[in-house]
């Protein structure tokens, strides 16, 4: 234990010790993704040739809204993490505050309810609430970490979590409800949880399949029969599927160059800017853009990874881990997605998509981990 | 360690595992885009490209078809086509578009349907054709304006063929229409496409090869939405060559009038007529009634049109003067004069004392119109003394000296004149007509050879059967002098420029192998024919020879479905016109002609008054002498 340990967050540690341990791998990769996402958003932009303003102007907005997210990273990362806790009812409550008002008030788009306009910005409160998730599941887990083999406490993580994915599915957003449950299971799992439990859940939902299909939306529904197979309809419910494969495939190793796609711009490839965003970059920068983004991303886990496995205590721990699980799962959904290894939801690609609001909650979350990493015990894994 | 149990928290295999599912997640990523974008990248490039770049052909005109001077008898005028772009269609809209397209069309919605499916078959990036029709400039709009209502259907800039004089040269001329899916398979790679329209008989299936065009193509960046962006690259079609044809259409049309006069007058049912210049095998007119109106086969033919066509039995799509075989009659004779002359059992002298008009052989009779008395070569011809020819091809009693020349040698000079077989015209159709003889008959009939087969070969009938082309080739191979020509319809090629890239001259078939002065015989019994008043031709300003004939072929009575009576009979006239100021023996005949009436009257036969005779002269003098004001 350390002696110096004092009551006001913001003087728990001598300033220099914590300025010391800001983990340089999570800032460089950071800042790398977040100038690739600008640069990717001019890219989509200035080759759309139904746009007919500058394409700067959504890179200002872009580098705005990084503007905001890096001092958003910034301030969270001046904070100890305890806080977090501290408050964790409190947010629970303003998660579910937040997705409960997307319903009452949100702005349709694309036939879904999910973003609240304010002040001329639109909001996806999901994504901050997906954060926020984080944090409040995190806290629950911290809290019965020597207790996790108890049915209970999962189960009672299980009630924390039900009321949010249930208002995200309302939306309708099945992809955001689904990044809710992959974080669930992920902090699930690094807290301790038996494997039997985890794997008893996954089965008891596999089992259960029939009666979730059930309940889907009819597009949701031809969505994952138009995964299983793109060709059954490829003018319908496999045209994004095919299109995407063929922006994808058609990058080849080095690309179209930037600005020079012609999926995206011709409107083959629809949402090109958010959803299908990974297709537009693999079309434009090839297997060498898409290898370089994945290095990035996976240099950011892992220094996430560390991160909490060198977290003082299991919240902080649980943090670092939930943000780990929740990158990884929009990662693999959004490009899986693109190449056809997933199922189509409308998942962002951190950093990469356009939206300020899937940002600024990452930032957020990764302001979150360094402050988790400022405030470690002591550097223990080299 | 105490610091190890204080950080229990920290599970060390479930970061293993946390991490290993990081490598794992990224890993297998890497891999499949490594498949879609290394291993398979130029397929969904060559992919993308076929989304965004569309090549569109752009249709050639056809070439024009003129008459010898440049009368122009098939053009073109602007329609427009409705195609479908497969690839641009959902399956799900399918139906819907089919049955509004069903709707402004005026076509069946199922038939629409299936035309497309079958073109997302076979190349759901090539447009499919669903007007049965041009449409017109209202329709098209309408299409092309509301494309929302109507997606993935084009509508494009066609051309339609149009026929001037339609139903006077259609049996020429034949029609083009929509290619169908047999023809395409076969013609594919020689570009033609699903849109295709093509030559389907006559003319224009003859020399489709030159009036074809060349498309051009058009390629276009679309979004999709399948707007066009942007034109890429443009090639632009060559439109067809133009066919010049040796016909003068005021030949055509002298034709024309007097054939048609006649079919009104209820004088015949159907006519033949073809006039052609000796010299060269050109063809100066053809005509053949009843014709049909070739622009309801372009402009797509209604069920009612179709069924009027097959319910007129005179069979209004044949063209008869190549695709139809008849007894030549008498005409028939210059055959067995020639045969005579040239196995040498005959010459210009040999006598046959025609006492009787009738002559018994073997217990049958055989029949002439008159007892002439005592005839030679030129008279017998003349006159057409049916028993001086029986006696020149298998002997009998009233020439006891004569050595008969038989069917062999028949069946030698008749198949040298181009009898039983094509005269190659170039016209497709064509009939082979019948050369009889002993081995035809057993072959064919399984029985031996009489006499009496060879009586009525040598005046024309019994199994001789003749295309009106034929008989007139065999008559102008006389007129000049020995020559078979292959007949043809074609002067010249010219291309858009209007340069002649392509002379059509003469083709020879064969010399035949007779003597000059044996056809000169002919000739001046042909010229004995009209100035003996056999074919008679009052206040004649033309020193016309020609030979009659006339057949008894078929029902004679009843009326045919056009309503005019069935009479049985033809008559024949072939004829040349020997230039005026030299001997009409002299092989130098500018023109020879053959008219032919089907079911004529029978108080108009032969004895009496052969319609063919008269629409000769008249045509002649028409031609001729109208020709120099």
């Amino acid at each position: 234990m350390d002696i110096g340990r004092a009551a006001s967050p913001l003087h728990d540690r001598p300033h220099a010790r914590r300025f010391d341990q800001v983990d340089p791998y999570l800032l460089i990769a950071t800042f790398l993704l977040i100038v690739y996402g600008l640069v990717m958003t001019y890219s989509v932009t200035a080759e759309s040739r139904t746009f007919t303003g500058d394409p700067m102007q959504f890179v200002i907005r872009g580098a705005l809204w990084a503007a905001i997210g890096l001092a958003v990273m910034v301030a969270v990362a001046m904070f100890d993490y305890a806080w977090l806790g501290t408050f964790a009812p409190l947010l629970y409550i303003g998660t579910l505050g937040l997705l409960g008002i997307v319903l009452a008030i949100g702005q349709e788009s694309l036939g879904a309810q999910r973003s609240v306009n304010f002040g001329g910005l639109s909001f996806q409160f999901s994504e901050v609430g997906k954060v926020l998730m984080i944090v409040v599941l995190a806290k629950y887990f911290a809290d019965r970490h020597d207790k996790i083999g108890s049915p209970l406490v999962i189960a009672g993580g299980l009630a924390i979590l039900g009321p949010a994915v249930a208002l995200v599915y309302k939306q309708p957003d099945l992809g955001t409800s689904l990044v809710f449950i992959a974080i669930f299971f992920g902090l699930a799992f690094m807290a301790g949880a038996r494997i039997w439990q985890l794997v008893g859940m996954v089965a008891i939902a596999g089992a259960s399949f029939p009666l979730i299909w059930s309940f889907l939306k009819a597009y949701q529904q031809s969505r994952l029969t138009a995964f299983m197979n793109p060709y059954a309809d490829p003018q319908g419910a496999g045209w994004n599927i095919i299109q995407s494969l063929i922006a994808v495939g058609s990058g080849q190793a080095t690309g179209k160059g930037l600005t020079a796609g012609t999926q995206s711009p011709l409107g083959y490839l629809p949402i090109a800017e958010s959803d299908f965003v990974f297709a537009g970059l693999a079309e434009d920068l090839g297997f060498v853009g898409a290898v370089i983004l994945f290095a990035l991303y996976f240099a950011l886990l892992i220094a996430a990874l560390r991160i909490a496995f060198r977290a003082k205590d299991p919240f902080g721990m649980l943090l670092g881990s939930g943000i780990v699980a929740m990158l990884l799962f929009q990662i693999l959904v959004n490009v899986g997605m693109a190449i056809s290894l997933m199922p189509v939801t409308g998942i962002p690609l951190p950093f990469i998509s356009h939206g300020g609001s899937s940002l600024v909650s990452i930032c957020f979350a990764l302001g979150v981990l360094q402050s988790v990493s400022m405030r470690r015990e002591a550097p223990a894994l080299g | 360690m105490v610091r190890d149990e204080e950080r229990a928290f920290a599970r060390p295999r479930r970061f293993i595992a946390l991490g290993l599912s990081i490598v794992v997640v990224f890993t297998g990523l890497t891999a499949r885009l490594y498949d879609l974008q290394i291993t398979n990248g130029s397929y969904y490039r060559a992919l993308s490209e076929q989304n965004r770049v569309l090549r569109i052909p752009v249709a050639a005109e056809r070439g024009s078809i003129t008459d010898r001077n440049g009368y122009v008898l098939a053009r073109n005028i602007p329609g427009f086509a409705i195609t479908v772009l497969p690839i641009d269609l959902p399956r799900s809209k399918q139906a819907g578009l089919s049955s509004a397209l069903g709707a402004v069309l005026g076509r069946d919605p199922a038939e629409l349907d299936k035309i497309i499916d079958q073109q997302r078959a076979r190349n759901p990036y090539e447009p499919v054709k669903v007007s049965a029709k041009p449409v017109s400039r209202d329709i098209a709009l309408v299409l092309s304006e509301r494309a929302e209502l109507f997606p993935s259907v084009r509508v494009e800039a066609e051309s339609i063929r149009s026929y001037v004089d339609a139903t006077l040269y259609s049996p020429v001329m034949g029609y083009v229409g929509a290619i169908t899916e047999d023809e395409l398979n076969d013609l594919r790679e020689k570009g033609y496409l699903p849109t295709d329209i093509i030559g389907r008989t006559g003319l224009e299936l003859q020399y489709e090869k030159y009036l074809r065009g060349q498309y051009g193509w058009r390629e276009i960046e679309r979004d999709a939405a399948q707007r066009e962006i942007k034109t890429l690259a443009y090639s632009a079609p060559t439109t067809g060559n133009s066919v010049a044809l040796t016909i003068d259409d005021r030949l055509q049309k002298l034709l024309d009038g007097e054939l048609r006069k006649g079919v009104e007058e209820d004088k015949f049912t159907q006519a033949v007529g073809v006039a052609m210049n000796p010299q060269n095998g050109e063809i100066l007119a053809m005509v053949s009634i009843p014709g049909y109106d070739n622009n309801w086969f372009v402009q797509g033919i209604t069920p009612e049109q179709m069924a009027s066509l097959n319910a007129d039995d005179r069979h209004p799509l044949v063209n008869k003067a190549v695709g139809d075989i008849y007894p030549p009659g008498s005409t028939f004779k210059m055959v067995t004069a020639l045969s005579a002359l040239s196995a040498g059992t005959a010459t210009r002298s040999t006598v046959v004392n025609v006492t009787s008009t009738v002559m018994t052989v073997s217990g049958f009779n055989f029949y002439d119109w008159r007892a002439h008395g005592p005839l030679n070569l030129v008279d017998g011809y003349a006159h057409s003394s049916d028993i001086y020819f029986y006696t020149l091809a298998g002997g009998g009693p009233m020439g006891p000296n004569i050595t008969p020349v038989g069917p062999d040698n028949i069946y030698k000079y008749g198949s040298m004149l181009g009898f039983g077989a094509k005269t190659g015209i170039d016209l497709p159709g064509e009939a082979k007509g019948i050369m009889p003889s002993p081995a035809w008959k057993l072959e064919n009939l399984g029985e031996e050879w009489t006499i009496g087969n060879t009586y009525h070969e040598a005046i024309g009938q019994g199994f001789d059967a003749v295309t009106p082309m034929q008989l007139l080739n065999a008559y102008a191979a006389v007129a000049n002098g020995g020559t078979l020509y292959t007949p043809h319809l074609l002067k010249e090629v010219r291309d858009t420029n209007g340069n002649v890239v392509y002379t059509q001259g003469p083709i020879v078939t064969r010399k035949l192998d007779m003597k000059p002065e044996d056809l000169a015989t002919i000739r001046e019994g042909a010229r004995k024919v009209v100035t003996s008043g056999h074919a008679p031709m009052p206040g004649a300003k033309l020193p016309i020879a020609g030979k009659t004939g006339t057949a008894e072929f078929g029902e004679s009575n009843g009326k045919d479905s056009a309503g005019r009576n069935k009479l049985g009979f033809h008559n024949w006239f072939v004829s040349f016109l020997p230039q005026q100021d030299l001997p009409s023996t002299e092989p130098n005949a500018q023109i020879a002609m053959v008219i032919f009436t089907y079911d004529s009257s029978k108080s108009l036969c032969e004895l009496c008054l052969n319609p063919a005779v008269g629409i000769s002269q008249r045509i002649y003098e028409a031609y001729v002498l109208g020709n120099k004001k």
